[in-house]
């Protein structure tokens, strides 16, 4: 049986205001390492936020989320970013690559970050940006690149560090089918031949339909859990 | 880190060209305006005191505060030799100096009585130089020089004799009668209106002070320093001397400049705060523009200290190049004012003559003013980019990631 990268249980996340709002209300999850998994539903239905408290951005309002382990809602605001930068791979929707980087430099800053060495670092990125189809756009600034090519970066940044897992936030909205396709053939590959553990959060149905495990969420609570 | 830094500069080249601008002409503005009031200031010592009455003088013990004749040195008594062996003293200039009341026609007039060896006098009291018309004395010539203002004042010229009244050595009456030799113009206007200038001995002799002087002006030697000359002679044996450095002998000069110097900070200061506030606008400027990816650095685990080092170092970068360049390009002003001093004319020359001042401005060269400026106005933009780094601290990467 594969181990559980994530525990999720109790979770609440209310939003104060004049009127609480429950973006998430008592999820119990757990994803298991190598899995490819869809959180689906409609806009507003806190996808986006489970992501969020998962990937260690938000603290919820109760509940506990154990990462390998560990209980990143009793770690400081200090841990917490440590923790990401060696556990999570984030891919965000508008790919949020550093404009003055190139796309080698993009990918490696991680690694920088994790106070690697300078070979390693430069031999990983090339590795991942070749994995994801960008050969030859090594030197190329974000600015230099279309959509698809910048949100393959954003992949092989996510990667860089050798996560547990990747959290992408509808990764495909703001490409076009080819690029789409493209870029989830490159997820697939890279969770298959390094199982590699991805959780999306998506309203797509291209995405939805190459993810092995459909989590459907609405009104905070999950209403269907489908593997295939 | 610094790569990051270095090419975040470039990313938004306007916000970077107003930033370094701000600075650079902040260190420039504040640099001529202290270099014209400091060039001001040492042209006017440099004239009065090291051209006239000299960095240090001697004098019998108390006199400077009494200024009676009473208190005269006896020259013979002076061990000149022990004083003339101290280090970067380069010769005693003596002087016989008193007021007397001066007459001409139905004029009169109290005025500063100066005698001199023009041998042996200091830059400033080098008759040749100065004279406009006539000629200079010797030892034992019998013509005295007066001031332009003075012979104007009189409307007398060469050939007229001016009568001397005043009170000498020991209540002696001092009088005597003395044709113009010449007319000259000092470059301090006090002394332009006043002054009258007389061989050494008549002015001795004059005074009822055979042998003795007033005052012994130490010259000293170029690139001396004027106060270890100072401590050096008072050290010596000079018993029963009193000997002063020239802001002893003119404290109202440093008061006034002082004064002077208090009132340019001001200015100064207001001008610091101009450039905090132009200098805040860029540094929020930048920080509303990069908040998205401030969050987005922080969510793939950039520690928010390193973050804001790296932002603080894109900001140290930028004002320190402003500084720079802003230092390095006044440079080339302050020579030019130096040399080409500005003439001031009308009611200004009248206000600033009023003063006794001569109506130039001129700059100091020295680079201390603008290292003291350029590094005042790189801390003024190391605290202001503070604020970038207490955003940095505060950040949430969600609400930044929205931004």
């Amino acid at each position: 049986m594969s181990k559980a990268v994530i525990e999720v249980s109790g979770l609440h996340k209310v939003y104060e205001g004049a009127v609480p709002v429950k973006a998430v209300n008592g999820i119990d999850l757990t994803i298991t390492e190598g899995e490819f998994t869809a959180l689906k539903g409609p806009s507003g239905c806190g996808k986006t936020t489970l992501l969020n408290l998962l990937g260690g951005l938000d603290q919820p309002s109760s509940g506990s989320i154990l990462i390998d382990g560990t209980d990143i809602t009793a770690l400081s605001d200090n841990e917490l970013i440590d923790f990401r930068l060696h556990n999570i791979g984030f891919v965000f929707q508008a790919y949020n690559l550093i404009p003055v980087l190139s796309a080698t430099e993009n990918v490696s800053f991680i690694m920088l970050l994790q106070d690697r060495p300078k070979e390693e670092r430069l031999a990983r990125a090339e590795q991942l940006l070749k994995a994801v189809g960008l050969e030859g756009k090594e030197d190329k600034r974000p600015g230099q690149l279309s959509g698809g090519q910048q949100q393959r970066v954003a992949v092989a940044r996510a990667l860089a560090s050798k996560p547990k897992f990747v959290l992408a936030d509808e990764p495909t909205a703001n490409l076009d089918s080819e690029s789409t396709a493209k870029l989830l053939d490159i997820m697939e590959q890279l969770n298959a031949q390094e199982n590699m553990t991805f959780v999306f959060a998506t309203h797509d149905d291209r995405v939805i339909a190459k993810a092995k495990r459909v989590v459907s969420i609405s009104d905070g609570k999950v209403i269907d859990d489908t593997a295939e | 880190m610094l790569k990051l830094a270095w090419r975040n500069i470039w990313r938004n080249k306007g916000r970077s060209i107003i930033t370094i601008a701000a600075v650079m002409f902040c260190v420039i503005f504040a640099v001529v305006l202290r270099s014209f009031q400091v060039g001001v200031w040492e042209n006017m010592i440099h004239e009065i005191v090291g051209n006239n009455f000299g960095y240090l003088q001697i004098h019998e013990d108390g006199f400077w505060a009494d200024q009676s004749l009473d208190r005269t040195m006896d020259l013979g008594a002076v061990n000149s030799e022990e004083l003339l062996a101290v280090d970067g003293v380069d010769r005693l200039i003596p002087r016989m100096e008193s007021f007397s009341l001066l007459y001409h026609g139905s004029n009169t007039k109290g005025s500063l009585v100066m005698g001199i060896d023009p041998a042996v006098e200091l830059p400033g009291l080098q008759l040749d130089d100065i004279l406009l018309e006539g000629r200079s004395f010797s030892r034992d010539d019998s013509v005295i020089v007066v001031s332009e203002g003075l012979a104007k004042y009189f409307n007398v010229g060469l050939g007229d004799t001016l009568l001397f009244m005043g009170q000498g050595y020991h209540g002696a009456t001092a009088y005597g009668a003395f044709p113009i030799g010449g007319i000259a113009r000092m470059t301090n206007p006090e002394l332009n209106k006043q002054l009258v200038l007389m061989p050494f001995q008549k002015a001795q002799y004059m005074y009822n002070c055979t042998d003795r002087a007033t005052t012994l002006v130490v010259a000293i030697e170029e690139d001396a320093d004027y106060e270890a000359v100072g401590s050096a002679l008072k050290g010596s044996s000079a018993e029963g001397l009193e000997i002063l450095e020239w802001k002893e002998l003119f404290p109202e000069i440093i008061q006034t400049i002082e004064v002077d110097m208090a009132g340019g900070r001001i200015f100064v200061t207001i001008l610091y705060f101009i450039i905090s506030f132009v200098l805040l606008g860029t540094v929020i400027m930048m920080v509303a523009e990069r908040q998205r990816e401030f969050g987005i650095l922080v969510s793939i685990g950039m520690k928010k200290t390193k973050l804001a080092f790296v932002t603080l170092l894109e900001n140290i970068m930028l004002i320190m190049g402003g500084a720079i360049v802003g230092m390095a390009v006044v440079k080339p002003v302050q020579f030019y004012f130096k040399y080409n001093p500005i003439d001031l004319s009308g009611q200004m020359k009248e206000a600033i003559e009023q003063y006794n001042f001569e109506p130039k401005l001129y700059t100091t060269t020295s680079f201390i003013i603008n290292l003291n400026h350029g590094t005042i106005i790189f801390f003024i933009g190391v605290l202001v980019s503070l604020y970038a780094v207490v955003k940095i601290m505060k950040l949430n990467p969600i609400e930044s990631m929205r931004s």
